[in-house]
């Protein structure tokens, strides 16, 4: 009998653990597909325990790569800033004349009560470690449910998207970059308008997809996020264009895009309160207004 | 049990300082201490039953440091394990150049394993396949600190009391009389 139970112990534990490992992956991918990957509270424990100890190695190397990066920096620092002071008059001007076409066209009031509307509640969050795998691209965060992250919230930098919040934990959340494999936005090229799909490659470029007939995509373009996906607000500058596939006979052609955050120096992002549907209330019309607060109150939901 | 658990610990430790590392080095040049210490039980550890629940815990914690579903890496660790203790019986994997480039061999077999599960569980969109460069060089940081991590778990093993632990598991090459 004692001999049995030892013989079998050793297959039953084997089959018992598979089976964990696969009913675990369904069900992750289920709670991912509906957005609400919220990992359970002793899975949550382990990220947050990892959350200090890579704050405590990533101190010093984000130190020691700041100094280098400000040296750098320091090297042409002149030439730059008459650069950009020759810009900012530009821009003073151009927006001068904006303003100007604004109140001639009387809109300039209408745009002024829309601000309160466009202003989005964002989180600071500090990115404290990449991925374990290569062929996932995904950072930790320190925020986390206890700061009101969920899954699904967008994540951006002062450069641009920086990509999706997946999981979460009390205290620390998962956010799945725009390069990951598995990551696809729906995008809009600034100058043209024309849309397509931006799509993560598991590179440091990602590609935007987009539909070959009449399109007027060119090298140098910048694609923002359309909006039209729910789930990232319109807008964000996702990268800029630095290569486009020939036009062949397909239905659909390519270009490379190389993102406009600079993933090897990000240390600081926002997280965006919203997520799903309730994106839309950004950009409601003045007819739905008054269901559109009724929601905002009810916070985010999905 | 003690053993279990000081593997588990640094097993967190090492995946953590993974992580730490990969925001600073090209992805493919961190290696995969998941993997490695996985391997590492497979040819080291005498007790299978413990090997293949610390491979799969192992598995666990990648998981939860990666952007992956809960129990893809647990899946592939306890994969990684189950080859180890079948290479080391049938191979003599003694040696350092033996062991990397059997280490290599399970790292190019677990991306493409990673990525026929992301596969099958991606839907419509299928993602794109691992760089054949990416996987080669991963394969070889991997190779090159397969012998290390081996040591030191079959170290660690004999410090914690396992004495049959710490006993390289392979076969003793066959003499034939002359």
């Amino acid at each position: 009998m004692t001999d049995l139970r030892v013989r079998v112990r050793l297959p039953l534990l084997v089959v018992g653990l598979v089976a964990v490992a696969t009913v675990s992956m369904v069900i992750d991918r289920r709670a991912l597909s509906l957005g609400a990957r919220e990992l359970p509270a002793w899975a949550g424990w382990v990220l947050d325990a990892a959350v200090p100890v890579q704050k405590a190695i990533a101190f010093p190397v984000d130190l020691v790569r700041d100094a280098i990066g400000r040296y750098a920096n320091l090297v042409g620092v002149a030439d730059e800033n008459a650069r950009l002071h020759a810009r900012i008059h530009e821009l003073e001007e151009e927006s001068l004349q904006l303003r100007e076409a604004l109140v001639a066209g009387g809109r300039l009031t209408r745009i002024a009560e829309m601000r309160a509307d466009f202003e989005v509640p964002m989180l600071p969050a500090q990115l404290v470690g990449s991925d374990v795998s290569p062929f996932f691209r995904s950072v930790l965060v320190d925020r986390g449910r206890g700061q009101g992250v969920r899954s699904g919230m967008p994540v951006i930098s002062e450069e641009g998207l920086v990509g999706l919040v997946t999981a979460t934990s009390e205290r620390s959340a998962r956010t799945t970059l725009l390069l990951d494999r598995q990551t696809a936005i729906d995008g809009t090229v600034q100058r043209s308008r024309t849309r397509g799909i931006v799509r993560g490659q598991g590179t440091d470029t990602a590609l935007f997809e987009f539909v070959a007939r009449e399109a007027d995509v060119e090298p140098g373009d910048v694609v923002i996020t359309s909006g039209l996906d729910g789930v990232y607000p319109k807008g964000i500058r996702v990268g800029v264009v630095s290569t486009v596939s020939e036009a062949g006979s397909g239905l659909l052609r390519t270009a490379t895009l190389a993102p406009a955050v600079d993933f090897g120096r990000l240390e600081q992002a926002f997280v965006i309160l919203r997520r799903g549907p309730s994106m839309e209330l950004l950009y409601r019309t003045g007819d739905e207004e008054a269901p559109a607060k009724t929601a905002a109150a009810g916070g985010p939901a999905r | 049990m003690k053993r279990s658990l000081a593997i588990l610990a640094i097993a967190f430790f090492a995946l953590v300082l993974q992580g730490s590392a990969a925001r600073v080095l090209p992805p493919a040049v961190c290696p995969d201490f998941g993997l490695l210490l996985s391997v590492a039980l497979g040819i080291s550890l005498r007790n299978t039953a413990a090997g293949v629940g610390l491979a799969a815990g192992i598995g666990y914690l990648s998981d939860l440091l990666s952007g992956s579903l809960l129990g893809q890496h647990m899946l592939l660790r306890m994969a990684a394990f189950a080859a180890a203790r079948v290479g080391s019986r049938k191979l003599n994997l003694r040696g350092a150049a033996p062991l990397a480039i059997f280490a290599a061999s399970l790292s190019v077999a677990d991306a493409y394993g990673l990525f026929a599960l992301v596969l099958f569980f991606a839907g419509a969109q299928a993602p794109p396949p691992p760089l054949p460069l990416e996987v080669a060089v991963q394969a070889v940081v991997t190779g090159v600190l397969a012998p290390f991590v081996s040591a030191g778990v079959r170290r660690l093993s004999h410090s914690l009391g396992d004495e049959e632990g710490a006993r390289l598991m392979r076969l003793e090459p066959r003499r034939f009389p002359a």
